[in-house]
């Protein structure tokens, strides 16, 4: 295994991003509590209400009380994170605060281990929530979700993409799908796996928003397009809901309540020439080409030593090309991978699968951006998830958000 | 959408260029070689850029036909598409197909640029720069 220091040393390839160099926190944090609120449609439920139930949820699942938190990481650029302020109003407490906005779901669910890690080791806070909400089903029945601001806000999307269609993400993502294809002979009915996987998944989910709704591969390729060669089934889905788990030090997280998830290992990429994606270099590819193998080398493991991952599968091929990215199978080859059940939750590693998004992903339990993924694997670790992969000890995160990619490696801790 | 697209100082030249029916990508004459998207200076050498002309000759790098209501602004059924120009090949163009279905495109396969205007452009018939099959 290569050290980070090796892996420092080692020429970036390839050339079209690079790896964040990340100092090496493996074993230092562990998850001690996750909650969450339940997830649906249009509810009418504020993000601070539901981050705030999510939070509660988590301490009590720590065995803490509120009073012990010292910490609370939120995501910046999502609309009504919580504050200090809120955190202390909600629960009666005084005291103060290690706050930092590097936190929340997409890259920042796998990279926040890594940043409480700092924190705690300088001795700003002993136990840290990370917590995230979203209420964009309620944004778009309301007619709040401007789904075109962000491009029209980046002055070159603005002048060069915006006046040609390409947007918003479905379409970015259909584009590359179809090179996917184009290049390496990925079919739709390869495409179509995925979905059907996550969809199996979420119907033995019980707080998955697809739990009643059954998806077949024939049920998949009858559907129509959106923005071909994806269909609705490809895209993640708009829900409400919210996540939050508690970080603390990983010999601290012994003595709590459940079993502590250790974070072994910890990654993060960018493509050069951010945001601008149209022009990366492969768009075949994710920057998590540029952030799996730093946590690899932080946690010591490589893909093959994987139980059970959780990718950002804001679409079904941003799934298949992390999934390649990862290392389970060559670049092209994942097509081929994801058939034969290989990501069901009942064909381990020791089968030839690797379990993926066995809560449902984003494509059938809920779009939280990905703090319900890592939320999902802690349950996996613990053994507690509803659709436990059979002695899973070792999982992943893939996060991602189109220029940036992060890898979160987890590991089952001893009582 | 753009109030100012023909005047910005750093993209207007694109889009003048096209109401003269003529493609121009900026390009670093000390490199020889494209900068897209447009900076004033080149990122490579830091000289000045300027804008050359292109043949219009392109290739298609990958496309998707929107078919369900995805973007209020833009009626469907449409193609979009990244199309690498001929002398600039680490560089892609987002535009949109015209005069062909979806049936008959594949990636790879060379294109031609036209110019036609764009729905909900402003100014009223700004044209733009697009493509079809060549
Ligand atoms: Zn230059």
């Amino acid at each position: 295994m290569q050290s980070l220091d090796q892996l420092k040393r080692r020429s970036v390839t390839p050339d079209w991003g690079a790896s964040t160099a990340l100092a090496d926190v493996s074993g230092q944090t562990a998850i001690a509590g996750i909650g969450e609120t339940p997830h649906t449609g249009a509810s009418g439920r504020t993000t601070k209400a539901m981050a705030l139930l999510a939070v509660e949820r988590a301490i009590a699942d720590a065995g803490l009380e509120p009073g012990d938190i010292d910490g609370l990481m939120v995501g910046f650029g999502i609309e009504d994170q919580l504050t200090p302020d809120d955190f202390r109003a909600h629960f009666q407490t005084g005291n103060p605060l290690w706050y930092n906005t590097q936190g929340g779901a997409m890259v920042w669910a796998a990279t926040c281990m890594h940043t409480a890690a700092q924190a705690i080791a300088a001795g700003q806070a002993t136990h840290v929530v990370n917590a995230f909400a979203v209420d964009w089903a309620t944004r778009r029945t309301e007619g709040r979700l401007a789904h075109s601001e962000y491009h029209a806000d980046e002055p070159m999307k603005a002048h060069f993409e915006l006046p040609y269609g390409w947007f918003p993400q479905p379409v970015y993502f259909a584009t590359f799908a179809r090179r996917h294809m184009h290049e390496h002979g990925t079919t739709e009915a390869q495409l179509g796996a995925l979905p059907v996987a996550f969809r199996r998944h979420a119907n033995g989910h019980p707080d998955a928003v697809m739990k009643d709704r059954t998806l077949s591969l024939e049920d998949y390729l009858h559907r129509p397009y959106l923005a071909s060669p994806f269909r609705v089934e490809d895209c993640c889905m708009i829900s409400d809901g919210a996540g939050a788990f508690v970080i603390t030090a990983a010999e601290r997280a012994r003595h709590l309540r459940h079993r502590p998830v250790i974070a072994e290992g910890v990654g993060h990429g960018r493509i050069h020439g951010a945001p601008y994606i149209a022009q990366q270099g492969d768009i075949t590819s994710t920057p998590q080409v540029f952030s799996a193998p730093w946590a690899y080398a932080m946690a010591e493991v490589g893909p093959l030593d994987l139980d059970v991952i959780a990718v950002y599968d804001c679409f079904s091929m941003t799934a298949l090309m992390q999934i390649e990215d990862l290392g389970f199978c060559g670049k092209g080859e994942g097509g081929s991978f994801v058939q034969d059940n290989r990501l069901h939750f009942d064909r381990p590693r020791q089968q030839g699968g690797i379990p993926c998004n066995t809560h449902g992903g984003f494509l059938s339990h809920a779009y939280t951006l990905g703090i319900s993924h890592v939320i999902e694997l802690v349950k996996q670790l613990r053994g507690t998830a509803p659709n436990q992969v059979r002695d899973a000890e070792l999982a992943a995160y893939a996060g991602f958000t189109a220029d940036e990619a992060s890898t979160l490696i987890l590991r089952r801790g001893d009582r | 959408m753009i109030a100012d697209k023909l005047t910005d100082p750093v993209c207007g030249p694109f889009w003048r260029a096209a109401q003269e029916r003529r493609l121009e990508l900026c390009w670093c004459t000390q490199c020889d070689a494209a900068v897209w998207y447009p900076l004033a200076h080149c990122p490579r050498c830091a000289a000045p850029t300027t804008w050359r002309r292109l043949s219009g000759r392109a290739s298609l790098h990958s496309w998707s036909e929107v078919l369900l209501p995805i973007n209020p602004a833009f009626p469907e059924p449409y193609i979009t598409a990244l199309v690498v120009p001929e002398e600039a090949l680490g560089t892609r163009l987002v535009t949109q197909l015209v005069d062909c279905a979806a049936a008959d495109l594949r990636c790879d396969m060379p294109l031609a640029v036209c110019f036609r205007p764009l729905v909900g452009q402003e100014p009223d018939g700004c044209l733009a720069p697009v493509f079809k099959p060549a």
